[in-house]
């Protein structure tokens, strides 16, 4: 990565703005973009880091433009760049509450509230746990879900990854780096990883597969030492020892906060057209956080420019009416 | 070779002239020595000395209103123990003639370097970011608090730990806070069974995994008061 990552900014913002977008990743920066390109008052809350998931991808290989790849960062970092040229606020605040009174969208941050006439939703989504005995009580002692962050915490160790996607294989690729020996851990026996990605891990000497498993346990004094798993074809239950497990095994949507407000679908995921609008009007959802087929960065950005029109669209019905 | 961007040191060079308010002094513990090929006796090995130092005199040519003062881990001695500094490289902040109890251990480099600048723009300005509500119950802590914030460069949630303990900090004097970079304080890391970060210690007793939101961590805090 660079030597200094710099993202935030302090300003003062208005506390009436046209468009709010809630998540500052690649949905909620492209919305930005689109908005602030139809010079609407554009204001990205985001609560931890803008760049969202994006960040956590060491390398991007399948973003067209760049053929050389680009790293998470930089990708995030360039759509800050250009969302603030168009305009766009980024606030970073946690948001505690929203609700709706009218046309009016409220947002209760802990750096107080905002409101808008129109809102994207681009929360997206945070890990999967793998919930199983062990899980809870050696987190940040050996069970991590970032190896971006903790993978130089395990250098000349052995871990374990457990997943068959697209996260599963790359941060096993990237933990290889650091880590003498990584173990992937499906439960199928086949990958639904990239068939790009699949070979890149394939070929990487330090990376051993065990297909057929799932983990029942992670056991440890002080910090993960070892795993239980179960041959699923054998039923034969198995101790195998680590020094780490990163868990990628599938995503959940941040979408407490809009539970009773929108309608979302059984896996929490929020239900909207393709016009991305949800089921309160004015109200919209971008990227992972939307239930959709596929989860990429290039479809979580063409959400965000469908977003950011229709706001548009909808800031101008509302003004018509009311002239 | 300049280790800030063109680009990067034109946008600081706004924003400190945007949001800089009064005088900043940084202070630097390192090893004057660092970078150079010559073996001293009983030094500490220091590898991102010479970096830290480097970055900060850069840092604080962009603007009049910061200064940087740099004391030898060593020959300083006494000051160093003043100010509780065991191990280097240690970034401090004095503003009026007050050191403040905000402190980076290791250098604040990728993410980090964020917290930096943030960091001294509350300090320069004398105000944090912080809620009023969690402003009002810091301001009732009387008794010494110490908190470590354990994180890598490459990790992006670490920042916002980082900035939450730091402001505390800046809020109430009987609360200190460091950043401390796990890669380059192994022991430390280890001590604390350090493996994922941003991870929190708060008075050797309360350990918070992950970046929380800022009234959750605040009553971390208030159960390390407690117990």
């Amino acid at each position: 990565m660079d030597f200094i990552a710099l993202t935030r900014t302090e300003e003062k913002i208005d506390t009436e703005q046209d468009v709010i977008i809630l998540g500052g990743g690649p949905a909620g920066l492209t919305a930005g973009i689109y908005a602030g390109r139809n010079l609407l008052k554009t204001l990205i809350i985001e609560k931890t880091s803008v760049g969202g998931n994006a960040i956590l991808t060491e390398k991007i290989d399948n973003y067209p433009g760049f053929p050389e790849g680009i790293t998470g960062e930089e990708l995030a970092k360039k759509m800050e760049t250009q969302a603030k040229k168009f305009g766009v606020k980024i606030l970073e605040s946690d948001v505690q509450r929203i609700y709706v009174e009218g046309y009016w969208k409220i947002i209760e941050t802990s750096n107080g509230t905002y409101r808008s006439l129109s809102l994207i939703i681009a929360t997206g989504t945070r890990p999967r746990r793998l919930e199983v005995p062990g899980e809870d009580k050696l987190r940040g002692k050996g069970v991590s879900y970032c190896a971006v962050c903790d993978g130089a915490f395990f250098t000349g160790k052995k871990v374990a990854v457990v997943g068959g996607g697209d996260s599963a294989l790359e941060e096993a690729i990237y933990l290889t780096k650091f880590a003498e020996d990584v173990t992937i851990i499906h439960r199928r026996d086949t990958l639904r990883a990239e068939r790009i990605v699949q070979q890149k891990a394939f070929s990487n000497s330090k990376i051993k597969f065990l297909w057929s498993h799932i983990i029942k346990a992670i056991e440890g004094e002080k910090k993960v030492e070892r795993l239980i798993l179960e041959d699923l074809k054998t039923h034969e239950i198995k101790t195998f020892p680590v020094d780490g497990v990163f868990i990628y095994v599938g995503l959940i949507p941040n979408t407490e906060l809009f539970k009773g407000i929108l309608n979302l679908d059984p896996n929490g995921f929020i239900i909207t057209d393709e016009k991305m609008q949800t089921s309160v009007p004015g109200i919209y959802a971008a990227g992972d956080v939307r239930g959709k087929v596929l989860r990429q960065l290039v479809t979580a950005v063409a959400d965000g420019a469908v977003a950011a029109i229709e706001a548009s669209k909808f800031l101008e019905e509302i003004n018509n009416k009311e002239e | 070779m300049a280790l800030l961007k063109d680009e990067d040191r034109q946008y600081l060079e706004n924003l400190f002239q945007e949001n800089l308010k009064d005088k900043v002094k940084i202070i630097l513990f390192s090893d004057k020595s660092a970078g150079s090929k010559l073996v001293v006796p009983g030094r500490v090995e220091c590898p991102y000395c010479q970096q830290t130092r480097e970055i900060l005199e850069e840092l604080t040519s962009i603007s009049n209103l910061l200064e940087l003062e740099i004391h030898d881990f060593l020959a300083d001695e006494i000051i160093a123990k003043k100010y509780n500094v065991d191990k280097i490289p240690a970034i401090l902040f004095e503003k009026n003639n007050e050191v403040l109890n905000v402190r980076y251990f290791g250098l604040p480099s990728g993410y980090e370097f964020s917290s930096l600048i943030e960091d001294i723009m509350d300090i320069s300005r004398g105000e944090t970011q912080l809620s009023p509500e969690t402003k009002k119950v810091l301001a009732t802590v009387d008794k010494p608090v110490h908190i470590q914030v354990f994180v890598t460069p490459t990790c992006p949630y670490c920042p916002k730990a980082v900035r939450l303990a730091h402001q505390f900090a800046m809020e109430n004097k009987f609360i200190t806070a460091d950043m401390v970079e796990s890669i380059e304080f192994p022991h430390l890391a280890e001590k604390y069974g350090v493996t994922a970060v941003p991870k929190t210690i708060i008075n050797d007793k309360v350990e918070i995994e992950g970046a929380v939101p800022e009234n959750v961590f605040l009553e971390y805090l208030k159960s390390a008061l407690k117990s």
